[in-house]
């Protein structure tokens, strides 16, 4: 079943294009990805989503009621997380997270403890005074704390330190194993594919496609760059694998989708002064898995 | 409700602040009566010594300073100056103060309808400023008796407070509208106050120039002002009608701006 449904959704801010005919099924229990770089309008569908804003043109739909005539009844179910944090300067992180449960009509006392020890958050301090990342956790207890039936993330980990992005990671995987559906937005590829079984690539406010996450898995690539001590050694490395590779003076710079253990052999005939393995931007996996048609 | 009781408690301090100020200067210058009462006639001399475009400006030119009520119309007009400059900042930082510190985006994710943000942040406005004058009755009823020196029309004192407390609602109602489309703090304080300043001033033009008479219509200051109050025993209908079709209608418009808006912070 379907938990989010939205069709041929369209939203211009005057002239300047948010989103443009998107289409997409969020199926019941998955924790599905929605990706795509900054500007491309992950966050203009959120707000659709959630009635902030009114669509041009087409609809969307959770739990099979409008997003638009019925979202104060839909919100009961969801859980939100924005991109940016911003609360009342008059509160202390309890009156905010109590306050929040008061709009669910439940006590959750029991779960803003819970929460706040696996985040250890300081339920105390004023709000205020929190660093970013501490405001971050606020935010992620607030929208879990009512147990919420979908959660709807805007770049969640942004602001959390490593450690408190995999309690998060671990949150959410309890979470959905309790049929939780979750909507995650992000621009980084690799937390998506860490907890998504799904993933919806959107670009300059088109869909691009949406894909398993197993699939994208599989292309693996890495981004090399290399520095060589002359230039005659970069003439000849050729290996499956490599794709566009770009060469300057010494510096040679390449996407690589084979094993890894091959390179590293064949590059230790060369004389090499320098090396650094990456993960790729997203528009550089995109305009090469994408970009250039079928291959993949 | 839930709401309704959070801007109650958040708006508390800002409301005794203001009421605290606001009701000290009225007894400070009610205190000052008596001396007025005993040089009556002095005064009013010295008065007549004014040029005649300030007093008719401030509608002094009808008063007679010995008179409680008269004397009380001529301070009160500077309480209600201040006390609409407070509903109207009140009104118009309501709503749009959700937006300016960008709440709203916690708020909307809950399960409220944008109606119900409207109903809860109008109610608590309305509170606030029916408090306000309540206080306000009581503590003039009490200064009245404490420093009268014969009897004054009761009629007429609770008069000159429903004056008050209507051009607060005047004043509120436009703020909650304005404040749909304004939601930076650094314009709506200005705007508000630049309304109710700017329609003080037109009164005094009205007052002072005959061509520019029909300007009077423009400031709620000349539909209750005290001055005249005193000497006509009412507020003219015509002023009475304006001022519940503007209250209507701003109120109206910003139900329904309000759920047409595109929210984004």
């Amino acid at each position: 079943m379907s938990i989010i449904e939205i069709r041929n959704l369209t939203k211009y801010y005057g002239k300047s294009r948010g989103v443009v005919d998107v289409s997409l099924d969020i199926i019941e229990g998955e924790i599905f990805g929605f990706i795509g770089p900054n500007g491309a309008g992950k966050s203009t569908t959120i707000r659709t989503l959630l009635a902030f804003i009114y669509p041009t043109s087409g609809s969307a739909s959770i739990f099979g009621m409008d997003c638009i005539s019925e979202h104060a009844r839909i919100k009961r179910d969801i859980g939100y997380l924005p991109a940016e944090v911003n609360y009342y300067d008059d509160m202390k992180v309890k009156d905010l997270l109590h306050y929040s449960s008061k709009f669910y009509n439940k006590d959750c006392s029991r779960r803003i403890n819970e929460l706040a020890e696996i985040f250890e958050l300081d339920l105390g301090r004023k709000i205020d005074q929190l660093s970013f990342g501490n405001k971050k956790k606020v935010s992620v207890i607030q929208a879990l704390i009512h147990e919420p039936k979908l959660l709807i993330l805007d770049e969640p980990t942004g602001g959390l330190d490593p450690l408190m992005q995999n309690n998060f990671f671990e949150v959410l995987r309890e979470e959905n194993k309790k049929g939780t559906t979750i909507f995650f937005s992000s621009h980084i590829l690799s937390e998506v594919q860490k907890v998504c079984d799904r993933v919806a690539i959107i670009k300059e406010g088109r869909i691009l496609k949406v894909e398993d996450i197993e699939k994208l898995r599989s292309t693996k690539y890495k981004k090399v760059k290399l520095e060589f001590k002359n230039e005659d050694s970069i003439v000849d490395i050729n290996l499956p694998g490599i794709v566009d590779s770009n060469v300057k003076n010494r510096h040679m710079e390449f996407l690589y989708s084979g094993q890894i253990d091959e390179m590293i052999k064949k590059l230790a005939e060369k004389e090499i002064e320098n090396m650094w393995i990456e993960e790729p931007s997203l528009e550089e996996i995109f305009m090469h898995y994408y970009g250039s048609g079928s291959k993949a | 409700m839930i709401l309704f009781f959070r801007e109650i408690v958040r708006n508390v301090k800002s409301f005794t602040v203001w009421t605290v100020i606001l009701v000290l200067s009225n007894i400070g210058m009610m205190a000052m009566y008596p001396t007025f009462a005993t040089q009556a006639g002095s005064y009013n001399e010295l008065m007549k010594k004014f040029p005649k475009e300030i007093l008719q400006g401030l509608s002094m030119d009808k008063l007679n300073l010995g008179q409680i009520l008269d004397y009380f119309a001529y301070v009160f007009l500077y309480i209600i100056l201040f006390g609409a400059v407070y509903a109207m900042i009140l009104a118009s930082s309501i709503i749009s103060k959700e937006e300016n510190e960008k709440t709203i985006e916690f708020l909307m994710a809950k399960p409220v309808t944008r109606n119900s943000i409207v109903t809860a942040k109008a109610l608590c406005v309305l509170i606030y400023l029916v408090v306000f004058n309540l206080i306000f009755v009581i503590t003039d009823y009490f200064l009245f008796e404490a420093f009268k020196k014969v009897d004054y029309s009761m009629n007429i004192f609770l008069l000159m407070h429903f004056g008050f407390f209507s051009i607060q609602m005047t004043f509120a109602a436009m703020g909650l509208l304005i404040s749909v489309f304004i939601v930076k703090a650094k314009s709506i304080y200005p705007i508000s106050f630049g309304v109710v300043l700017g329609a003080f001033f037109i009164n005094i033009i009205a007052a002072i120039s005959n061509k520019l008479e029909n300007f009077k219509y423009l400031s709620p200051f000349k539909y209750v002002n005290p001055a005249d109050l005193v000497k006509n025993g009412k507020i003219e209908t015509v002023y009475l009608v304006l001022m519940v079709f503007v209250i209507i209608v701003s109120v109206a418009l910003t139900y329904i701006f309000y759920n047409r808006k595109n929210i984004t912070v």
